[in-house]
Parts: structure tokens; C-alpha cells; sequence
């Protein structure tokens, strides 16, 4: 609860320090800040803090800490990545910062909420100032219709969302996890209320993270939106949401297995498929990681089939992986001047610079799932748990990532090409530092298992 | 002296859906993007409905305190649509959601 605290008054912060003009400064205090919720969080348990955080049903168990850790540094980058392209637009990069520390502040709560009064705060905290996100590139057309969609999109499954919680409560009587958990163990609900609020909370929720068939709006506003805010959408939002899913069908719904578990298997089928299948033909940067990330969010939604412990570390490894390597992607898209088709004039850009050509590689092979790298154990861990229950959906996995592997080498093919029309491009501090940070998370991420 | 019963509980879960299915539909059909704005704050209150009836159905305030909780977010919500909208027409002269058509592919 500290560190919630502590990030909620740097966003606070950040935001009289766009008074000055100075992105230096708000950059300086946004990391401060977040350097310090980082050791709260890595202290969390082992001292006694003022504000209990039970008080405010927040808890976090062992995934529960590493993935708040891990959306905190993913904030960082974010931040350190931004700071070059919008501190050239000098006067609104603290404004931006303090809505990231503000949706982080959501994204904390929902990942250890305990009661649906935290789950929906935290959901709309981490989801109201991402739209503001989404439009704030000034005067241009694309943003803010991007922006207007994410809105609409967004506030319609809320609705959903919040219709589906007032059945459950109308089932069970109770907003607290562990009662509701409780009272359908012991068959003490009213199933006509329970099952279609269940399914309404699921489909509002697959909405947020954007699977299949609720998957169309990620293109559109990816594309819209600037790239810092992009990476922050892949990364901190994606982490916050899926895990908050997976909690929710795990810790309350999990007795309720037969009645969406159906639904979730052709959810979980589709998306695999429709992503990458997508992806294939795209040529902006922006648009194939929409589609890769719809892609890459089926398989993390295996870790709600496989029924296993549900504090698994599985799903973390495979979110740090995805971020990480969405963030390096998109720093190095970032070098382009033509927002449409950077793909095109990226061509080749491995080969003249080695420093990105590294990163592009372990990124790239890390995401098409290749050992030694943190995607492929993610993936491997995520798979292997649904191997035994539901083998179909394994398979169907495996030839996902295929798929998925042929498009990431065709990317690296076109990032070593030695034929090039690239314009120079000037390396800068930011970006070496984004960089090799993420492909340290790629190359050592994984050994988070052996905590 | 007249005694009043209690409406039974079924009556205010059947009329907050039909508002609540009313809103969503809204969303689907309309075009303006302002009506649009509406439809889900007509959704939304449907929801409040819903929770005050199962609140005091069960005798227990927590559903109204949700209550509150809804209307605080979803004034948060129509600020931020609000200015969206503002920054959208500002660009696009017009409030109709099918000149949208800039992003596809």
C-alpha cells in the first residue's frame, strides 16, 4: 500500500513540475519515485507499514509482488524511452508522465485487489488517464480518433463490466473474493444471477486485454497513439489486466469451470490464430504488435486453463518477456521518421548498427520463442500446464507460435537486409539505456524461477 | 391504515436489464457521438439500479457505497469523453462516429 501511495503523490508531484518546462527535472522525480515504490515493494511483508494494506483489500502474493515490481520498471522504461520524443514538444512531458504514474497507481490495485470495490477502482484508475494518453498527440487526426475509439470501447465493457458485478453481488450478497469463492463451494447462490454475471465480468475483462472477438479495437488505437504510450499500453496495462483476469477466474469463479470453460477454450483458439495470421501482411511497426500482442495475450491466457496453482510464476516470465521485447521494438521504430510504414524504411538497420542488430535479434527470437531467451521459457512454462487437461489447446499453441516464429523472422530477415535506404540515425542515451535493459530482462528474465 | 409489501426483488432486476439492454443497443445503433455519451450513462444507472435493489434486498450497504463509487468514475469518465469528444471535433468538424475511417487495415 506504501508504494501505491508513494507513486500516486509522484504523479501528483510531476504534475505542478510541468509548471517549470523542464522534462529533466519531471523525469528525474518520476524515477525517484518509482525507484522507491520498487523497494517498498521488494521489501513488501518484511516491515511494518503504517497503512495495512488489508485495510484497503489489497494483497499481494508471490506473483502478485513480481509482476508489481515488473510493471514498476516497465513504467521506468517507458518514462526514459519517452523522454526523447516528447521532450520535444518541451511543455506537456510532465503532464504525460503523471497520467503513467497515475494508471500505474490502477495498475498496482489491480493486481492485488481482494474485493470488486478495488478491482473496479483499480480497472478504471489504470484505464481513464490511458485514454487521455491515446490523444495526446496534439493535431493529429489519427490520435484522436484512436483516442475516441479506446473511449468508447472502453467505457461501453465497464458498463458491461459493472452490470456483471451487481448480478454477482445479487448471487451471493457479498463483494469480498474469498465469500464469494466461498459461497459458490458451498452452493449458496442463486445460479440465474451467477452465471451470466460471471460471463459478463469474463467478456468485459477479454475486452480490456483484447482477445478474440472483443480483439478489433487494439489495431486502430495502437496505431494512433504515440509509441511511448504504446509500449506503455503493451507492457503495464497488458500485465495489470491479464493478471487481474486470471485472479478473477481463478480465485472466484474457479468452482464455476463448467459453465465458461467452453467459452474460453474457443476464446483462447481464435486469438492465437487471428493474431499472427494478421500480423503477416502488416507494414507499420505499430500495427504488427497489435496483432502479435493479441496473439501473445491467447497463450498468456492459458494460465487461466490450466487450473494449476494459480500464484504460478509461469505468466510472469511470459509478460516480462512480451514487454521487454515489445519495448525494444518499439524504441527502435522509433528511429523512423515515416509513422505509416517505418517497416520499410527501417530496412536493414540491424546490419549497419550491430548494437540495435543484437537487441533486434534476442528480441525478435526471444518473441518467435527460441531457447535460451525469457520468451521461450514463458511460453514452454505456460504450455506445458495445459498439456495434460486439455491437449488440443496445447497444440494449437505450438502451431500458434509457428506461425508467429515465420513472422518474427521475416522481420529480422528485413531488419539484417544489407541493401538499405536507411536515413542516419543518432543513437541517443535514452534509447542505449531502454535497450539494454530490455534485453537484459530477455536474456536473465527467466531466472526468476530459481527465487 | 394501508400497509405497503415490499415490490418483489424480480421486478427491479427485469426493469434495470431492460434499461441496461436499451443503453447497450444505443451504443450499437447510434451514430451521434454525444447520444453515444448518453447511452452509457443510461447503462451505467441501470447498474446503480441493480445495486440498490440487491442492496437493500440483502440488507447490506455495501452495495451502496458501490453506488457512489459508479457515480464518482463515471463523472470522471464523461470529463475525460467529454474532452476527447472537444479535441475529435475540433479536427473533424462533426460529431458523427462513421467519419471515423482514418485507422484501418
Amino acid at each position: 500500500m506504501d508504494a501505491v501511495v508513494v507513486i500516486f503523490v509522484t504523479g501528483l508531484i510531476s504534475l505542478f513540475l510541468g509548471m517549470y518546462h523542464k522534462p529533466m527535472l519531471a523525469l528525474t522525480s518520476n524515477l525517484l519515485g518509482l525507484s522507491t515504490a520498487f523497494t517498498l515493494f521488494f521489501l513488501y511483508g518484511t516491515y511494518n507499514s503504517v497503512l495495512k494494506s488489508h485495510f484497503f483489500s489489497l494483497v499481494y502474493d508471490g506473483s502478485g509482488v513480481l509482476l508489481s515490481l515488473l510493471s514498476i520498471v516497465m513504467t521506468a522504461l517507458v518514462l526514459i524511452m519517452g523522454y526523447n520524443s516528447q521532450s520535444k514538444d518541451r511543455s506537456n512531458y510532465a503532464d504525460l508522465t503523471s497520467l503513467m504514474m497515475f494508471s500505474l497507481t490502477g495498475a498496482l490495485c489491480l493486481i492485488g485487489f481482494r474485493d470488486f470495490f478495488m478491482f473496479f477502482i483499480g480497472l478504471e484508475i489504470l484505464s481513464i488517464p490511458v485514454y487521455v494518453l491515446v490523444g495526446s498527440r496534439r493535431g493529429n487526426q489519427a490520435s484522436a480518433e484512436a483516442a475516441l475509439k479506446y473511449f468508447f470501447t472502453g467505457s461501453f465493457a465497464t458498463a458491461i463490466l459493472l452490470f456483471g458485478i451487481a448480478l454477482v453481488f445479487g448471487a451471493t450478497g457479498s463483494f469480498n473474493i474469498n465469500e464469494i469463492g466461498f459461497a459458490i463451494l458451498s452452493g449458496l447462490y442463486t445460479p440465474e444471477l451467477m452465471i451470466p454475471g460471471a460471463l459478463m465480468i469474463l467478456a468485459a475483462l477479454l475486452f480490456k486485454v483484447g482477445a478474440f472477438p472483443f480483439h478489433f479495437w487494439t489495431a486502430d488505437v495502437y496505431e494512433g497513439s504515440s509509441k511511448p504510450v504504446l509500449a506503455y499500453m503493451s507492457t503495464t496495462v497488458k500485465i495489470a489486466g491479464l493478471f487481474a483476469l486470471v485472479q478473477l477466474m481463478g480465485l472466484i469463479f474457479g468452482n464455476l469451470k463448467g459453465n465458461w470453460e467452453m467459452v474460453l477454450y474457443v476464446v483462447i483458439i481464435v486469438t492465437l490464430f487471428l493474431g499472427y495470421l494478421s500480423a503477416i501482411q502488416q507494414k507499420s511497426m505499430k500495427r504488427l504488435l497489435a496483432y502479435s500482442g493479441i496473439s501473445n495475450t491467447g497463450i498468456a491466457l492459458l494460465s487461466i486453463m490450466s487450473g494449476a496453482d494459480h500464484g504460478s510464476r509461469n505468466i510472469v516470465i511470459f509478460l516480462l518477456a512480451y514487454g521487454a521485447s515489445a519495448l525494444v521494438l518499439l524504441v527502435v521504430a522509433q528511429f523512423a521518421q515515416d509513422e505509416e510504414n517505418d517497416l520499410e524504411e527501417l530496412k536493414g538497420i540491424g546490419y549497419r548498427y550491430p548494437f540495435l542488430g543484437i537487441a533486434l535479434l534476442i528480441a525478435l527470437l526471444s518473441l518467435s520463442g527460441i531457447p535460451p531467451f525469457s520468451g521461450f521459457f514463458g511460453k514452454l512454462l505456460l504450455i506445458q500446464d495445459v498439456l495434460v487437461n486439455h491437449p488440443v489447446l496445447s497444440i494449437c499453441a505450438v502451431l500458434s507460435s509457428v506461425i508467429g516464429a515465420y513472422v518474427y523472422i521475416k522481420l529480422l530477415l528485413h531488419f539484417f537486409h544489407k541493401e538499405s535506404t536507411l536515413k542516419d540515425v543518432r543513437l541517443n542515451v535514452a534509447s542505449i539505456i531502454v535497450i539494454t535493459v530490455a534485453s537484459l530482462l530477455l536474456i536473465g528474465g527467466w531466472l526468476i524461477l530459481y527465487i | 391504515m394501508p400497509t405497503s409489501t415490499p415490490i418483489n426483488i424480480d421486478f427491479y432486476i427485469i426493469l434495470a436489464t431492460l434499461l441496461f439492454v436499451i443503453g447497450a443497443f444505443g451504443v450499437m445503433i447510434r451514430r451521434n457521438m454525444i447520444v453515444l455519451l448518453m447511452c452509457i450513462e443510461l447503462m451505467l444507472n441501470a447498474v446503480n439500479l441493480l445495486m440498490v435493489a440487491f442492496s437493500s434486498y440483502y440488507n447490506n450497504a455495501d452495495a451502496q457505497i458501490f453506488v457512489f463509487f459508479i457515480i464518482v468514475v463515471a463523472a470522471a469518465e464523461a470529463t475525460v469523453g467529454l474532452s476527447i469528444l472537444i479535441l475529435a471535433y475540433r479536427q473533424l468538424r462533426s460529431i458523427d462516429i462513421s467519419i471515423f475511417n482514418k485507422l484501418k487495415g
